[in-house]
């Protein structure tokens, strides 16, 4: 039932008529069907998608800001003893900084609510990636196989739930935004790298950590634990 | 076609067309502002922007009160049964003042930051737009303090704060500021606090133009940048607003 029915109704047993047309002409430019609208036809995000987004984003700028945390912590203990991992580390580093970039950049321009657990994240992902450095190049490098494993899953997970997002919107038959789409572009991009930073890891020995089956399923515990956790508060 | 609807549906639908879901949209609001898809639907249907932009106008007079809200649906063209149509009533006449003066700012924004005499620096911005959302209580200023009291019933306190909460990110985000860490919460915790005691304080100012109102808020605004962060703020405002607050509250027959 329209609500420019039953208001219209309730005007006209409450008073004069004769204001009534420009009462519905103003009740009936609220809706915005797809045939309404010019050239771009979009739709309004939902509650739950802009929901979805803002947590999305949330939690990405926390794993980023983690994962720049643990090489920072990593990489002098590291490059003492095995100087020809430097170029390496930096590398991982940089990439990890301008994703960290990326998501800060698109948390403040959606004016999304950053991570209230920032200090959190801080200590913890200083403590790991200092942690692991100090057991050794095997333990770190495992560090960041269990890390990039969990945080690949992630992004992947976010990558279908956009992409779920723009079928559905393409079935009803509205357009599909570029925001929408260079997110996807943005977090496939940082997954790749992520899934390189894996690669990297596994080449330098990271199944060789000890004992290695814990230390993994320790910190991918963690960071589930850490996902959950951001995507709330 | 609306002749053709029963009466008593009629008046059910009238009545559950508006969910009791305010908060809801308010807090909605804050969630990924997007830029490429049409925004969402602001916390007033039609029916009650008619009435509350209408009602709005005798506020000066009557105060935010039931009395300008059946006002206002005269001038509307509705007849006094449609007040009932706002759940929350006279509080939808309040939300309507903070929700339309805090939208406000952004066209104001691109004045005040214009011309030779504009403020430069995050700062100097924050303390401009605070200071023009302060200007636009004028008009209703002598009506404010039976708001705040209306406002810090225990009912209506939840979606009063969000919306001050609201009007901090606003400032900030206006101010240019891109600051993403931890300070994001101190700073707009500061400024409600700094905000709603310099708002106090200028519903017993009688200065000509608010002079004592503006000397105080950049005291404020001062002791922050100086005391060294927030915490200083904090101890400050609510010393200040708990005092001058209960004053209030117990001047309107709150019994605290
Ligand atoms: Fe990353
Ligand atoms: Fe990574």
């Amino acid at each position: 039932m329209s609500p420019t029915l039953c208001i219209a109704k309730s005007m006209r047993l409450s008073c004069a008529k004769t204001r009534c047309p420009a009462i519905v002409r103003c009740l009936s430019t609220g809706s915005t069907s797809p045939s309404e609208q010019g050239s771009k036809k979009l739709k309004t995000l939902t509650k739950e998608q802009r929901e979805y987004l803002s947590s999305a984003l949330r939690v990405n700028q926390a794993g980023e800001l983690a994962a720049t945390l643990i090489y920072t912590a990593q990489t002098p203990p590291i490059t003492n003893r095995h100087p020809h991992l430097r170029p390496l580390m930096s590398h991982m580093y940089e990439q990890e900084a301008a994703h960290l970039r990326t998501f800060n950049g698109l948390i403040h321009k959606h004016r999304v609510r950053p991570t209230a657990l920032y200090p959190l994240w801080s200590v913890m992902a200083t403590g790991l990636g200092w942690g692991t450095a100090v057991m050794g190049r095997e333990a770190a490098m495992a560090c960041t196989e269990a890390v990039e494993t969990e945080i690949g899953g992630h992004y992947n997970a976010q990558i279908r739930e956009l992409l779920e997002m723009i079928t559905t919107w393409k079935q009803e038959g509205y357009d599909v935004g570029s925001e929408v789409e260079e997110l996807v572009q943005t977090l496939r991009r940082i997954r790749d790298e992520e899934l390189e930073h894996l690669d990297h890891a596994v080449e330098h020995d990271a199944k060789k950590a000890e004992p290695h089956w814990l230390l993994t399923n320790v910190i991918r515990a963690g960071c589930r634990g850490a996902i959950w956790a951001s995507e709330r508060v | 076609m609306a002749t053709a609807l029963p009466t008593r549906t009629a008046t059910r639908c009238f009545r559950t067309t508006r969910p009791r879901t305010c908060n809801q949209h308010i807090h909605s609001r804050r969630a990924f502002h997007s830029y490429d898809h049409p925004p969402p639907p602001g916390p007033f249907g039609a029916t009650e922007t008619l009435i509350l932009s209408a009602a709005y106008k005798h506020v000066p007079e009557h105060g935010f009160t039931h009395r300008a809200l059946s006002l206002g649906a005269c001038d509307a063209g509705l007849l006094d049964i449609s007040p009932s149509a706002l759940p929350d009533g006279a509080f939808s006449l309040i939300r309507y003042h903070l929700y339309t003066q805090r939208l406000a700012l952004a066209a104001k924004s691109s004045h005040i930051f214009q011309g030779e005499d504009a403020p430069v620096g995050v700062g100097a911005k924050v303390t401009a737009l605070t200071w023009e959302r302060l200007m636009a209580n004028r008009e209703v200023i002598h009506q404010w303090q039976e708001a705040l009291a209306v406002m810090a019933q225990p009912s209506h306190a939840p979606a009063s704060l969000k919306e001050l909460a609201m009007l901090s990110d606003e400032i900030w985000y206006l101010a240019g500021d891109t600051a993403v860490d931890p300070s994001w919460y101190t700073k707009r915790a500061t400024l409600s606090m700094i905000y709603s005691s310099s708002e106090l304080f200028m519903t017993n100012d009688h200065s000509p133009d608010y002079v004592e109102t503006n000397k105080f808020l950049k005291r404020r605004l001062g002791e922050v940048q100086s005391v060294g962060g927030a915490l200083g703020a904090i101890g400050q405002w609510v010393g200040f607003t708990a005092s001058a607050g209960i004053n209030v509250l117990r001047s309107k027959g709150a019994r605290i």
